[in-house]
């Protein structure tokens, strides 16, 4: 919302400065996005070169058709000669004269006396966008009569002037009004507030207003009232700077008064062209299903039975508190007028506006929720502004509501206050804040709430946080007390930790990775009905895809040595509301399978648990390549998903944690050596590393304290299609020194086992 | 034999040894198997001839082994003069990955509240509306519940648009006081640019204990930007709007690029907003069964791809998910 400080000093007087408003409303009321300086410079006595004119003479310039030559008043004993383009004016015509040696906004040096087509310009009769106060270029601006020539135009105008860009928070749409905004510099900067407080205009030529609120839920109150020999037309010059200022365009007199009383109070007004409602009725009444309504925007809307409507009682004539329909929209021809000064259900409105994609200034007002008792102040002022801009006759008003809301009372202990704070807030203090808050507080601290903060105020905490956002620039910094506390990690999430060091300790980097894919290998995974995209629609089961994406990333990026994992969430369909969701580690290196096994190797290992690989089949993995663990799999990518070798795995982090014993118990390995002995035996070709070694540990006993392969050997030496496999066997007993028999008792017991189950020979 | 004549002149022959080879032919002459003084002590009849002829061997032992340690240092010394390293030439080998940067704040955040007596909690992702919305106090028509803004399975199940829930799990499984903090993934319904992606990570605070004050909020939040930093940051507060909290407040933080002089950092104010908090709504205590009455509370909330932005000065957030190890790799 933008706030120009000018017209909101009208409503509120104050010697503070704009930095000291805009730093107390933000750091005690809203978001102020910034401040914005408008307006012509008032640099070096700049504003003394503005002041009004009044037109003397306008007679065509004798050598350029389009341009007037001017006499101009300017409170001088001789007249001004200004050389002008704009025809929208003539003799007798008020105006704003910019003199010699003024600086306009936007030119790059002062106006100079110069000859224009052989006449002398001393000046420059301005138009509203020469000096920020409009956009319209279309002619000059006419000032109201009777200002005296020589003026200071800084005295009618505001030539200079700062503008708020606030921005309330969802819980203060009273916030979104100047009469609001007024409210709160009053409070926070020791301010006398002057809200407006116009006369009523009196009813000149009484006629019924004739409205009808079918449902009271969605229309909690309607003001109606109406007016004849109404004269649409432009609106004068200081209405039209205000809704520039404010960020408005000016339409014609009648449509800025409801935009300006709008801001003013923040309640919404809509102005509808009488003659075009049959009877002159206003019916509020929800939609019929697949009624239609063309908006002032001349899109046909399609309704259904949720959207609330202003209908003639024949038919629609508005999108409630969203949009006028184009039919009824005030006109040149306008003459008749039915002014709307109503309160809507915020939900509701969000509902429609949401569904219709129509979001208005009037919409993002109503789905906030208005104060209803706003309407009469804004019905009143509208009124006011109708007659004296634009000569119209009220005819009538009438007010149908089902009673409007109560003002909440709440009681507040002032200790309250201060025990939530941690600032010793005195009572007198607390009282002094919510009274200039506008809350009434008695001798029993009943608290009686203000109607335009009644939805937002209604507990004792509610109007705790009134004197806190007061005092908030003075609350101390503490810390807590913290009894009996102590923060650690649980065991899962050290071993998450320590598992993300060691694969990093790997050459790995992590990557994160979107939680939704495009597709997923699971059926049965969870889909987002309304996706933001195909890219992002299904909750994935599986770390894959997203890493196959990363390391394309690499790979285009031409990064050598691409070796990603990820920790994350997947989502398992669980059959119930909320999917199992468990924390997985995958994995892709460069290196095809034996990348993926090394790195399952140095997790495990780091967790002293041992890795069991059995061969598998999975439709992501080379189908030679592929293997599974008690906690996930591993293997070489398919080659279809990604080209070239790469190493993948996923494990389950609980599943890979669950083994892992509580404590390891200690073993002698140090008093009695290990007798070592290396075996080398050939096998046939398909005889699997991991077999030989469970073969070896079946037969070597307990003895046994270590068995590894550490060669595999084809070639010259080996018949075709067998291989040498090199064993190393360590054993050791905790109570002795074994003896040299003892261990090749052993290691005969393991060859001859080899024999009997691979027909493995013995190599010399 | 003249034993004082053949001590003198073994002294002799090691005082003029200039390396090791030639030592050891000293020792050989004078003290090997078949040296002078070995086959005369084989000869020995006498106790006193033996007593002298011992008494020499060992001072020419002695003399011996000095001079071949001092002879091996000075060798060793030489050879180390003439050896040398290209100190600056890399070798390689130890392959290292690096840790998300989004990980390293995480765990950064993590154990300064680990420090301070937390606990940290890993919510889920996937939540009820109940969990999401309902226990967190946000009114019917609030924007955050529509299907605009959220990213719904079905009318009561969505993903987590905040860490928030996990505040009310907690509350719902424990009894104050509770000191956690929760950090994860979240999610909008954003269209992803520089600033905003579908998915980001949320730190959610939460103290319940009895005492509780806003004035530890802004202490505790004071601490955590100080240590994030710098410690010669100022923090700011201002008051703000969560369903959740009352009074809530936003966290600004003195810019840490120009100190407070403005610059584009901070877009020229000074301040950098860090994220909302406030003191828990006396309703969520409702909702856990908490005696209001004894007990208070703050919780507090923000991105971490924020802190890492602000940190870190890289222009887009969606690099943090493209994961080009050249990006990564700088952190």
């Amino acid at each position: 919302m933008r706030v120009p400080l000018s017209w909101l000093r009208e409503y509120v007087e104050t010697a503070a400065t704009p930095a000291e408003i805009a730093r107390r409303l933000t750091v005690s009321s809203l978001e102020i996005e910034r401040v914005i300086e408008v307006g012509v410079s008032d640099f070096d006595g700049n504003l003394g070169h503005f002041v009004v004119g009044r037109v003397l003479a306008a007679d065509p310039h004798p050598n350029a058709d389009r341009l007037q030559l001017c006499q101009v008043d300017v409170g001088n004993p001789e007249p001004q000669q200004i050389v002008c383009g704009a025809w929208n004016f003539g003799a007798g015509a008020t105006v704003a004269v910019g003199l010699p040696g003024a600086l306009l906004p936007g030119f790059a040096g002062p106006l100079e006396e110069r000859p224009l087509r052989g006449e002398v310009s001393r000046g420059m009769i301005l138009a509203e966008d020469e000096i920020g106060l409009g956009q319209d270029h279309s002619g000059i601006m006419l000032l109201p009569d009777g200002l005296e020539p020589g003026t200071p135009l800084a005295d009618v105008l505001p030539l200079v002037d700062h503008v708020l860009d606030a921005t309330p928070t969802m819980n203060r749409p009273d916030l979104l009004s100047m009469v609001g905004l007024a409210r709160e510099v009053a409070a926070l900067c020791d301010g006398a507030l002057r809200l407006p407080d116009p006369e009523d205009p009196p009813v000149t030529s009484p006629e019924a207003v004739d409205v009808a609120v079918e449902d009271f839920g969605g229309c909690p109150r309607y003001i109606g009232r109406g007016f004849r020999n109404v004269r649409v037309g432009p609106s004068p010059q200081w209405l039209r700077t205000r809704l520039h200022l404010a960020g408005m365009r000016s339409i014609s007199n009648v449509v800025d008064v409801t935009n300006y009383v709008m801001h003013v109070w923040g309640s919404p007004l809509h102005a509808f062209d009488r003659a075009k409602l049959a009877g002159g009725r206003i019916v509020v009444r929800r939609a019929h299903e697949g009624e239609t309504l063309r908006t002032l925007d001349g899109t046909e809307r399609v309704l259904l039975p949720a959207d609330l409507l202003i209908t003639d009682g024949e038919k629609a004539v508005a999108l409630a508190a969203i949009m006028g329909g184009l039919d009824s929209e005030v006109s040149d021809e306008t003459t008749d007028v039915l002014l709307e000064a109503a309160n809507f259900e915020p939900i509701g409105i969000l509902k429609t506006s949401e569904r219709l994609a129509l979001r208005t200034e009037g919409s993002n007002k109503w789905e906030k929720g208005v104060d209803p008792h706003a309407a009469e102040p804004a019905a009143v002022l509208a009124s006011r502004l109708l007659v004296d801009l634009a000569g119209a006759e009220p005819t009538g008003s009438v007010d149908v509501n089902d009673g409007l809301p109560e003002r909440p009372v709440v009681t507040l202990r002032p200790e309250r206050s201060r025990a939530v704070i941690g600032l010793d807030v005195p009572d007198a203090e607390q009282r002094s804040i919510l009274e200039r808050l506008e809350f009434e507080v008695d001798e029993g601290w009943q608290v009686t709430v203000p109607t335009f903060r009644a939805r937002d105020v209604t507990r004792e905490i509610d109007v705790v946080e009134e004197v806190a956002r007061v005092v908030l620039d003075r609350v101390p910094r503490t810390m807590p007390l913290r009894r009996a506390v102590a923060g650690h990690l649980t065991a899962e999430q050290r071993f998450r930790r320590v598992l993300e060091d060691v694969v990093v300790g790997a050459g790995y980097s992590e990557a994160y990775t979107w939680s939704l894919v495009p597709s997923d290998p699971d059926p049965a995974a969870l889909r987002l009905p309304d996706p933001m995209s195909g890219e992002h629609a299904v909750l994935r089961t599986t770390l894959l895809h997203g890493l196959v994406e990363a390391a394309r990333v690499n790979v285009d990026a031409g990064n050598s040595d691409i070796r990603l994992f990820e920790m994350a969430r997947v989502y398992l369909p669980s059959g119930e509301q909320l999917p199992d969701e468990r924390w997985y580690l995958g994995g892709i290196a460069e290196g095809g399978f034996a990348a993926a096994r090394g790195a399952l190797e140095a997790i495990y290992g780091t967790f002293h648990l041992p890795l069991e690989t059995r061969r598998t089949t999975l439709p992501h993995l080379h189908p030679g390549k592929a293997a599974e663990t008690d906690a996930g799999w591993l293997g070489e990518l398919h080659p279809a998903l990604l080209e070239g070798t790469w190493g993948v795995f996923e494990l389950d982090v609980a599943r890979l944690q669950a083994p892992r014993p509580e404590r390891i118990l200690y073993e002698d390995v140090i008093t009695y050596p290990a007798v070592r002995q290396d075996v080398a035996v050939v096998v046939d070709e398909d005889v699997e590393a991991g077999s030989i070694v469970d073969v070896a540990r079946e037969a070597g006993g307990a003895e046994l304290r270590d068995a590894y392969i550490f060669d595999v050997y084809h070639g010259d030496q080996v018949p075709e299609g067998r291989k040498s496999v090199a064993v190393h066997l360590a054993f050791q007993a905790s109570d002795r020194t074994l003896t040299d028999e003892e261990a090749d008792a052993a290691r005969a017991r393991v060859v001859e086992a080899l024999r009997n189950r691979f027909g493995a020979e013995l190599r010399g | 034999m003249d034993v004082e004549a053949l001590e003198q002149a073994a002294l002799a022959a090691v005082a003029a040894a200039s390396s090791t080879d030639a030592i050891e032919s000293v020792r050989v002459e004078y003290l090997g198997r078949k040296s002078e003084l070995k086959l005369a002590l084989r000869e020995v009849r006498d106790r006193e001839t033996g007593m002298t002829l011992n008494a020499a061997r060992e001072r020419i032992e002695a003399a011996v082994g000095a001079r071949e340690s001092e002879l091996e240092r000075a060798e060793l010394d030489r050879r180390l003069a003439e050896e040398r390293a290209d100190v600056t030439l890399p070798v390689g080998g130890y392959e290292r990955g690096h840790l998300h940067l989004i990980t390293q704040i995480r765990r950064e955040v993590e154990d300064i509240f680990l420090g301070l007596g937390y606990g940290v909690v890993d919510g889920r992702e996937v939540e009820s509306t109940h969990y999401n919305f309902d226990g967190l106090n946000f009114p019917p028509g609030h924007p955050a519940r529509s299907p605009l803004a959220s990213l719904f399975l079905d009318a009561d199940t969505l993903l987590r648009t905040e860490t928030s829930p996990s505040q009310v799990r907690t509350m719902e499984a424990q009894d104050p006081p509770v000191y956690i903090v929760s950090l994860g993934r979240v999610y909008r319904r954003d269209t992803p640019d520089a600033t905003h992606t579908p998915v980001f990570h949320q730190v959610e605070g939460l103290a319940v204990d009895e005492g509780i004050t806003l004035a530890d909020l802004t202490g505790t939040l004071d601490f955590l930007f100080k240590a994030l930093f710098g410690q010669e940051r100022r923090t700011e507060f201002r008051t703000h709007y969560f369903p959740f909290t009352e009074p809530s407040i936003e966290a600004y933080v003195s810019c840490h690029v120009c100190d407070g002089a403005g610059c584009p950092v901070c877009r020229h104010s000074g301040w950098i907003e860090v994220g909302g908090a406030g003191m828990v709504d006396p309703k969520l205590f409702e909702f856990a069964g908490y005696d209001p009455e004894r007990y208070s509370g703050f919780a507090f909330g923000w991105g971490l791809e924020r802190i890492a932005m602000l940190r870190h000065e890289f222009p887009d957030l969606r690099e943090l998910w493209r994961n080009d190890l050249r990006f990564s790799g700088q952190f």
